[in-house]
């Protein structure tokens, strides 16, 4: 070796990780914008805005106090009441996956080795601005993901949840742990929740909500006037874009998709089964199993995820307009409402799943759980005996954020989407 | 009269199969995959339909399936190895009765699949990322046993002691598992027939995911290895259909599968109307215009 070839200059680890997210991200989005035809003109928008994100490096939210989220039960309505932004930190980056495989268990979920790796890693783009990080008491991993994330150097806010849901006892936990966190997060932006804050930002939150609904309801129309990559794109910009803006974009878009079904306009193939996706939540860019349905000339019409349908889906409802009313009124919307497998008992899963089943008319099911996260992989038991018993065709996958087993994934979805053609033919 | 070929790339080797309008088989072929796979599969189609006699003109339809099935890009279709196998176990199982569940082990993973009464799949299971219990298991047995695969079975029958245990969960491992049984003094028969009833054990696991009735199928090459076919019987306490070339059902499934969409297509044609009749009796072929 000559000493040249000694000096030769290494790229940083830093350096090579952006890199290496910025085409994984880019490919992902090559794929949503380039690998299906007739996108709708109004998700430029959407994919530009990943694209600056994750792409040019361009950070959102430039000098504003973000409060970091690590799930769909942190409320937003509290954290914009006291004047911060929440974004969300649940991770869907495979480079990201690999560093926090470094330092988490072999056997642990994709998502929280990534949202870990994502906060170790440093380029992630809300490193400057995260006032703190607000950490469930859900499944076991997020709750002990809140040690490491300490002893990385973030500040974390535990926001502690009840097992169960359905006791009196449950619901008195939680609306007390979100009446703390009202008073806690005043303190930490130094801007306190007001009365006329608070329904302000319920009323904005609310919007937002309503947005979604107008656009998640054209979904039932047959023939589908959208594809289900282009949902998760928007609800999956929720996590971190401007709410105002995510809003008035996302009625821009209905506006557009009210117009293509007037026009009968089809957004899938002319035999194209019309999936529900349900488990381990799509992140972006993990988009791997949403984007392998459609591309196998299936179409995802609705969803039950915590990284879309169950982020938006439930509004609050408030009966009088006083600070402790709203505030519980909060706590039932993110306690009663959410399906997480994470609860002792949750037949509200299975009774959304039917729900959405029908309602959406839909022929099957595709449910996702990540490797290593346990109760997903264990409710895949009783939901699955559950449909079975309602006649509703499910393909169970198990996948982290690999990906390396694409093949083998692919020819399940294929046969599943045959098994679901051939049965159609038959009705 | 009308051809019609399914191909079947798999993991470690080409299946195809030429059939004609009655669906008999008229010459089938396997070829290792290796990695330049569409060329590979196109020599051993072209060299298949050489001994045949037939021109790549006369096969009026062909459809892929398999691991590989995209990269055949003058396929008329692709299908996936689970419709195809259930279509193939259909058609070749009918002497023996409706076929309700199939096995199929293969060079890198292992199947179940349910099929209802009409020969529809309704439930399938499939192993994941991990080659224990597959093709290649035993393909790695056999070396580090230094026998043929094909001794498999003879030396499964062979085995004087009780099998011995073998784990079999993982194929990287196995080697230092078998040389283990060796170094205890373990004869080569009883540790072949101890690794046969280890993956009858696993593969009944998975396939019990879908549920299993009766009729059983048992294809893909290691249905070849009689003494796993005595193994997973023995397991199962039920008797297996095992058709005389088990490699191959899965291609002529799809062979089966392009003569329907071509009857289907004919059937269009002649529906929508004269002026695409008459575009179709130019004897226009090999290609996919219709």
């Amino acid at each position: 070796m000559t000493v040249e070839q000694h000096q030769r200059e290494i790229e940083t680890a830093q350096h090579r990780h952006a890199r290496h997210q910025g085409m994984e991200a880019g490919e992902v989005l090559d794929t949503v914008e380039k690998a299906f035809a007739g996108n709708p003109q109004n998700m430029q928008y959407f994919y530009d805005l990943f694209r600056d994100v994750y792409c040019n490096g361009i950070k959102p939210h430039p000098g504003k106090e973000m409060i970091g989220t690590m799930c769909v039960q942190i409320p937003d309505e509290i954290i914009h009441a006291a004047g911060g932004v929440p974004v969300r930190m649940c991770n869907g980056f495979y480079t990201d996956e690999e560093i926090g495989g470094e330092f988490m268990p072999a056997k642990s979920c994709s998502l929280v080795k990534a949202s870990l790796g994502m906060l170790k890693s440093e380029t992630n783009p809300y490193s400057d601005g995260i006032k703190v990080i607000v950490n469930p008491t859900t499944c076991d991993q997020k709750k002990k993901a809140a040690g490491m994330m300490r002893e990385m150097g973030y500040n974390v806010y535990d926001m502690e949840l009840p097992p169960v849901k359905e006791s009196e006892e449950g619901r008195e936990y939680w609306r007390r742990s979100v009446r703390k966190f009202t008073h806690e997060v005043g303190k930490l932006t130094g801007k306190k929740v007001s009365r006329k804050g608070l329904k302000q930002t319920i009323k904005t939150v609310g919007l937002a909500q309503r947005a979604y609904h107008r656009l998640n309801n054209l979904r039932k129309q047959t023939p589908v006037p959208i594809l289900g990559k282009d949902i998760f794109m928007v609800t999956n910009a929720y996590f971190f874009d401007d709410l105002e803006r995510w809003t008035a974009a996302t009625e821009a878009l209905c506006e557009e998709i009210e117009a293509r079904v007037a026009a009968g306009h089809n957004a899938a193939g002319r035999r194209s089964p019309r999936i529900v996706f349900t488990g381990s939540p799509p992140v972006f860019p993990n988009l791997k199993l949403p984007l392998m349905i459609e591309q196998a000339d299936g179409v995802i019409v609705a969803d039950e995820t915590c990284s879309s349908n169950r982020l938006l889906n439930d509004m609050v409802s408030v009966d009088e307009w006083f600070m402790y009313d709203m505030v519980d009124a909060i706590a039932d919307r993110y306690l009663k409402s959410c399906t997480c497998p994470i609860f002792t008992m949750n037949d509200d899963r299975i009774r959304r799943l039917i729900e959405l089943y029908r309602s959406f008319n839909a022929d099957g099911i595709v449910y996702q759980a990540f490797a290593g996260c346990s109760v997903y992989e264990m409710e895949q038991r009783s939901v699955a005996k559950a449909m079975e018993k309602e006649g509703i065709p499910m393909l169970y996958i198990e996948t982290d954020y690999s990906p390396s087993h694409s093949g083998q994934l692919l020819t399940r979805i294929e046969a599943f989407m045959e098994s679901l053609k051939a049965r159609g033919r038959h009705k | 009269m009308d051809y019609f070929a399914g191909i079947d790339i798999g993991s470690t080797a080409v299946k195809i199969v030429v059939i004609d309008e009655d669906r008999q088989v008229i010459g089938n072929k396997t070829a290792a995959t290796g990695a330049l796979v569409y060329k590979n599969a196109q020599t051993a189609f072209m060299n298949l339909l050489g001994e045949i006699g037939l021109e790549r003109k006369h096969i009026s339809y062909l459809t892929t399936t398999g691991y590989g099935r995209k990269l055949f890009p003058d396929a008329d279709e692709t299908i996936s190895e689970i419709t195809a196998n259930a279509v193939g176990a259909r058609e070749v199982g009918k002497p023996f009765g409706t076929i309700r569940t199939i096995i199929n082990i293969g060079g890198q993973d292992s199947k179940g699949i349910s099929l209802d009464e009409n020969g529809n799949v309704t439930n399938f299971a499939m192993n994941d990322r991990c080659a224990a219990g597959t093709g290649r298991f035993l393909d790695m047995a056999a070396r580090n046993l230094e026998i043929e695969v094909s001794d498999l079975g003879p030396f499964h029958f062979k085995a004087q002691g009780t099998p011995a245990a073998v784990n079999a969960t993982c194929a990287v491992f196995a080697e230092s598992e078998i040389i283990g049984l060796l170094g205890n003094g373990h004869e080569r028969e009883e540790i072949v027939q101890g690794i046969h009833f280890s993956i009858a054990k696993r593969t009944i696991r998975l396939v019990k995911r879908v549920g299993i009735e009766e009729l059983i199928y048992f294809d893909g090459g290691p249905a070849l290895n009689t003494g796993l076919v005595a193994a997973l019987e023995d397991e199962l306490g039920r008797r297996l259909v095992i058709p005389p070339l088990p490699q191959i059902t899965t291609a002529y499934g799809a062979a089966i599968i392009g003569l329907e969409s071509h009857g289907f297509e004919k059937q269009e044609r002649a529906e929508v109307g004269e002026a695409v009749v008459v575009f179709s009796g130019h004897g226009c072929q090999g290609c996919s215009c219709g």
